[in-house]
């Protein structure tokens, strides 16, 4: 859910650059070491991004007609990890605003905090609690609850802008978590469904690329103990 | 498949430096959101529109078509600003005053500030913008791995809309169920695709001596004075400008 250009007043939208930018300085920091100790892992994350940026822009099939797109925040986050899909969520958001003009440079911090911050950590927190149900239930809940996490933040977002005149913060989170709610939690059901399709998919015929990805770490019960994979991106 | 990428390599004024551009937009961007919006963001979209359409020759119909799908979203959620929520007395709907200027004064600056975003992508390839995060101090394996994702995704967006259509073609989305089941497979061959390519691209590379650096061949531009001092006279104008028909205004 981006906020587009410019709605946000400037101080807002230098607020939540201020707050985006130590967990991007934690994931750039990651990223670099990891490329220093093993210069092809740059192919992958690129990739790795690559493949965000255009599964962001496919269209979901959508239950009530009106368009919309994956936000790709828990595939994203259970195949590289929080910190690093930091990095790639603020680079493809960076992106979709000078590519697609959706989104926006003064509202970029804002849009990374929801979607490339607090969704994938929700979503990989998520994960990691319900893992012991099934990988398929831990994978749903991840991607559905990383998705209405991401839209509550929004929505968080606006209501601090725009305080309702008459009711204040609770009635203006009150408004646009309304609207959101009955717009966007058919499409978060959808993504958590989405998300299962495909690392079924992946578990089921690209296990070597995702030991590669680390996936495999994240995944085990154990924490890793017995399927260490040869070279991962973010350990 | 990305038409603003498109335009953005081919208008009018590709020859020249892109911070001539990039100074002009940013000036702009800076002006929409900062400046009172009633006066100034009329005045900052003409501007914008007429660098665009006028100076970079790219056809109005491209600039209207990345103007209209944010001026949509403006329309559809403004309302939400107007509207008040009073749940003093139950859960009651009220329009206000003040929540329509709001909307208004939103609107508007909001539309001020996408005519000079659509200006900027519309004139300025990504990948003459990535290398200024250097400036700001990201790091230089972000630079580049950013650098290798704009390289990477026209050719996996291409991947993805050849296997929709193949898809569409076999009735994958003729239903929500089949939908939902046609898109997950689209993400999880595309991810097992673009790790393949990754891996040929590897080996490409480490035959050429790769050592963890990319280098690209960037061609020469020199900062034109005169066109950087226009650029300057046109930001102070519309702010002076609109400040002063602020003033009339009240």
């Amino acid at each position: 859910m981006h906020i587009m250009e410019g709605f946000l007043p400037p101080l807002h939208a230098a607020a939540w650059t201020v707050v985006a930018i130590p967990f991007l300085v934690v994931g750039a920091r990651r990223i670099t070491r990891i490329t220093n100790e093993h210069p092809r892992t740059k192919l992958l994350l690129a990739s790795a991004g690559a493949f965000a940026f255009v599964l962001s822009a496919l269209k979901i099939p959508s239950v009530t007609g009106s368009c919309s797109h994956p936000t790709g925040t828990g595939l994203g986050s259970i195949l590289f990890g929080p910190p690093v899909m930091a990095v790639l969520g603020a680079i493809v958001l960076l992106f979709q605003a000078l590519l697609l003009a959706h989104g926006g440079l003064t509202t970029l911090g804002a849009n990374i905090v929801s979607m490339a911050i607090v969704g994938p950590w929700v979503a990989y927190g998520c994960f990691r609690l319900t893992r012991p149900l099934g990988l398929g239930i831990a994978v749903f809940l991840a991607a559905m609850l990383g998705d209405l996490a991401t839209y509550l933040v929004t929505a968080t977002q606006l209501a601090l802008a725009f305080p309702d005149p008459v009711s204040g913060f609770p009635g203006a989170l009150a408004k646009f978590g309304g609207v959101f709610a009955l717009t966007q939690v058919p499409l978060a059901v959808i993504e958590g469904l989405l998300t299962v399709v495909v690392v079924n998919l992946l578990t089921e015929f690209s296990r070597d690329e995702l030991s590669e990805l680390g996936f495999n770490r994240r995944v085990a019960d154990d924490g890793g103990a017995t399927l260490a994979p040869i070279q991962s991106p973010t350990s | 498949m990305f038409p603003i990428d498109q335009y953005a390599w081919t208008h009018r004024w590709r020859g020249h430096h892109p911070a001539e551009r990039a100074v002009l937009a940013g000036g702009m961007l800076l002006i929409a959101i900062t400046a009172p919006p009633l006066a100034t963001a009329p005045l900052v979209v003409l501007a914008m529109a007429g660098a665009t359409v006028a100076g970079a020759g790219v056809p109005l119909a491209a600039w209207l078509r990345v103007m209209t799908i944010p001026a949509g979203f403006l329309l559809l959620s403004l309302p939400f600003l107007a509207v008040s929520l009073d749940l003093t007395d139950g859960v009651a709907l009220t329009v206000s005053a003040a929540g329509a200027w709001l909307a208004v004064a939103v609107g508007l600056r909001s539309l001020a500030a996408v005519s000079a975003l659509a200006f900027l992508t519309l004139t300025t390839p990504v990948a003459e913008l990535v290398p200024w995060l250097r400036r700001v101090g990201v790091p230089q394996a972000v630079v580049e791995i950013a650098l290798l994702i704009y390289r990477l995704l026209f050719i996996l967006a291409d991947c993805a809309d050849a296997t929709r259509h193949a898809q569409e073609a076999r009735l994958g989305y003729s239903t929500t169920r089949r939908g939902i089941r046609s898109l997950g497979l689209l993400a999880g061959t595309l991810l097992t695709r673009a790790l393949a390519r990754t891996r040929r691209l590897e080996i490409g590379l480490a035959a050429r001596g790769f050592e963890g650096e990319l280098r690209v061949l960037a061609s020469e531009r020199t900062l034109s004075r005169p066109r950087l001092a226009a650029v300057a006279a046109l930001l102070f104008t519309v702010a002076a400008l609109g400040l002063t028909l602020d003033r009339a205004l009240h």
